[in-house]
């Protein structure tokens, strides 16, 4: 017995040993670390690549120029396979092991959440990437969050479609709503619903559908098409908007407004995949190669990332994520630059309280670190002629039809003239 | 009481006040967070070892007694906030009746019938949380922890105390039904069902015994996951990690004793937790993966029955 306990206690130290020798030994001082989580493996692991390549050029483009106040920028980061029980670990180990000088977010709300109170306790500045919503319970002042949906996020993200919708004459009166049964869709049609009583739309149609393990929407839409909607808002992930593109054309669905909160139609393979069948979708976006959307920075910016991408398998032309996850680096250096200072609270307050011109445009924060007014585009997919990435890359394709600022075309109305 | 029992009991509440102490020498929050998930492994390899080691009835639904214990405690928190130690006790209830429930369900069925009603069950639970919109449902909800905890300068020390604590009752627990006649009824029935029963093994009140101490056991290591990781969703608490691993766990270490998953959970969540940090997490799958298939090949019965082989081949050899 007592031999087995000498076992154990010795496996103990021997474990702890190996850990300990594989713990980096403390950089040099002169760098300037920022440590985060980032999914690199997972159901996120390819845009949480392209995130992570952006935000590699973004640290080349600064050291280039002589780094952050003299110093030199190091990322120090880990794969928290898109599994939250990972987070809390590795910005442990990011502030107490590898020391680092600032935090940043993952990619998307599950994965930020676990690290803003770690960020509350430390009284860090904490940037955040592509979260709704996420310091709602929180209310941490030092929190920014850089997906431009506004300060009330989730209505916000689909105030767009329906504005777009009460303009148009003859006034639509009835809408469809479909979600997916996870986090994000059904966020996103929670605020869909919200905005079609301000609306005053009749809602005909309101479900959810099985998220992960629905293939065949067939037998969903013939119910949508059924109750005739003027408008059909969906909420939806990559496979699944795949799968409701395909078989709204195949039963030939056509409200007159389609699209909304669909995930996915914004990546280039899923465009290439879907080619023509995108035309006259009108869906949310956040960055297109239109007129409009010439932010300073932002094409230099996609060259490198469209050179670097294709070696590493991700997403060729960038649209969606990468700018933004090189625009909440960038704002978090920018701050560091104008405050001459890496004191947390001095940066925090400086982010609050000032506007930040970045590749993805002004920026300006306000309640729970949300963008102060949303900037969450309406974009309706026209002139779509073949499956090529040509095709996608070019203005005219991906029109920004709201919000009047960035508007770049008219939208066509109804959906099946657009097809 | 025995000799034997006294020492172990001894060794138990030592080890209880260590993980105490440690909280009052060590400061690094890593190295807490990572023991929690450490412990948290043994006491789910543990758990899963009283029914699929020594009674061999082998159950892929950990995850769902897992999440259960802690949906438990995330309907608590959203109700009245209870102390955790609250939260373990309800925790370990529902999963220990949920455990009696489907034990007595599914009992009846065997080997790999009994495994699949389990992974069904995981996967029907999974599907009523994620539709049950009071706690978050399928897009999830956070959880402000508390401030602070007395004795404790953080709560991420006094989340390790209780999950080290939990740990070292699991395995007292598994090391008491070991060496008790309910351990040898139970393997009894890993052995010969047939023929522990015609020897008067009372098998279905072992087996609803196994299920639901088993279950319980889980339960009460979920309970405080919502706490540890502050956003809780049906995704990452029915994972099917906790499935793979509390199996793969005391198949490494050995299934038909108390220390074989205590072995194999720390060696494996260890590796994984340097994997994380160090290694591409591709490896950290590999790790868990290859360890499985070579132990089942090579040493069936883990690191426990490889070293007991090496040391009465080295006795022989000196006789």
């Amino acid at each position: 017995m007592g031999r087995i306990i000498r076992h154990v206690i010795l496996g103990f130290a021997l474990l702890l040993a190996v850990s300990i020798a594989f713990t980096p030994s403390a950089q040099a001082a002169k760098e300037v670390k920022i440590g985060f989580s980032m999914a690199l493996t997972g159901p996120l692991g390819p845009a949480g690549k392209a995130a992570l390549l952006a935000m590699q050029i973004w640290r080349d483009d600064v050291n280039a120029k002589g780094g952050l106040l003299g110093r030199k920028v190091k990322l120090v980061y880990y794969d928290d396979q898109t599994k939250p029980a990972n987070v809390p670990g590795i910005y442990a180990k990011l502030l107490d092991v590898d020391k680092v000088d600032f935090i940043v977010s993952g990619y998307g709300t599950n994965l930020i959440v676990p690290a803003l109170p770690i960020a509350m306790e430390r009284g860090m500045v904490f940037m955040g990437l592509f979260g709704l919503d996420a310091n709602a319970k929180f209310k941490y002042n030092n929190y920014f969050q850089i997906m431009p949906a506004g300060p009330d996020p989730i209505v916000d993200w689909s105030r767009g479609f329906f504005e777009l919708a009460a303009k148009q004459k003859p006034r639509p009166k009835t809408i469809a709503l479909l979600s997916a049964d996870a986090e994000f869709a059904r966020n996103a049609v929670a605020g869909a619903r919200r905005n079609a009583k301000k609306y005053g739309f009749k809602i005909v149609y309101d479900k959810r559908y099985p998220f992960p393990g629905t293939s065949d929407f067939t037998p969903i839409l013939r119910a949508v098409k059924a109750t005739n909607p003027d408008l059909f808002y969906v909420g939806s992930y990559p496979g699944g908007s795949v799968g409701i593109v395909k078989a709204a054309h195949e039963i030939k669905l056509e409200p007159k407004l389609f699209g909304g909160g669909m995930v996915g139609l914004q990546y280039t393979a899923i465009q290439m995949n879907l080619g023509k069948l995108l035309n006259g979708i009108t869906d949310y976006w956040f960055w297109a190669p239109e007129k409009t959307l010439k932010f300073p920075g932002i094409e230099a910016f996609l060259a490198k990332y469209q050179k670097e991408a294709p070696k590493q398998k991700l997403d060729p032309l960038g649209y969606y994520l990468p700018p933004f996850a090189y625009a909440y680096v960038q704002l978090l250096g920018n701050a560091i630059e104008a405050t001459k200072s890496f004191d947390q609270a001095k940066i925090g307050a400086y982010i609050r309280n000032n506007t930040h011109s970045t590749v993805v445009g002004n920026v300006k924060f306000g309640k729970n670190g949300e963008w102060a007014t949303s900037r969450t585009f309406q974009v309706q997919l026209q002139n779509i002629t073949s499956n090529k990435m040509s095709e996608f890359s070019k203005a005219g394709k991906m029109v920004v039809v709201y919000p009047e600022e960035f508007k770049s075309g008219e939208l066509i109305y109804p959906y099946a003239k657009g097809k | 009481m025995s000799k034997e029992r006294k020492l172990f009991l001894i060794v138990a509440a030592v080890l209880i006040v260590g993980a105490f102490l440690i909280t009052t020498q060590m400061e690094n929050r890593f190295y807490y967070k990572a023991a929690y998930v450490v412990l948290q492994y043994v006491v789910l390899a543990t758990a899963w070892n009283i029914l699929g080691g020594y009674t061999g009835y082998v159950n892929f639904g950990t995850a769902g007694f897992f999440a259960m214990g802690a949906y438990t405690a995330v309907a608590l928190i959203k109700t009245w906030k209870p102390p955790l130690y609250l939260l373990l006790v309800m925790g370990g209830l529902v999963s220990g009746l949920l455990g009696l429930g489907i034990g007595y369900l599914t009992l009846r069925l065997k080997g790999v019938f009994f495994s699949i009603a389990t992974l069904a069950l995981a996967v029907v639970l999974q599907m009523l949380i994620s539709n049950w919109s009071y706690v978050g449902g399928g897009a999830g909800t956070a959880i402000l922890k508390p401030r602070s905890v007395p004795l404790f300068s953080n709560y991420d020390e006094f989340l390790f105390f209780v999950m080290a604590s939990i740990a070292v009752i699991s395995v007292a627990v598994a090391w008491l039904i070991e060496k008790s006649w309910v351990g040898r009824g139970m393997a009894a029935i890993r052995d010969n069902e047939e023929a522990a029963e015609c020897m008067g093994v009372p098998i279905l009140k072992l087996k609803l015994f196994a299920t639901t101490v088993s279950g319980a056991l889980m339960g009460i290591a979920g309970a405080p996951f919502s706490y540890f990781v502050v956003y809780i969703e049906p995704t990452s608490a029915f994972h099917l990690d906790y499935a793979v691993n509390s199996l793969a766990m005391p198949m490494i270490g050995g299934t038909t004793t108390w220390l074989g998953p205590l072995v194999g959970a720390v060696l494996v969540g260890t590796a994984q937790q340097i994997a994380t940090v160090t290694l591409s997490s591709e490896m950290n799958l590999l790790i868990v993966g290859s360890l499985l298939v070579g132990f089942v090949v090579f040493a069936p019965d883990g690191l426990v029955g490889l070293f007991g082989k090496i040391r009465a081949r080295l006795a022989g050899r000196e006789a």
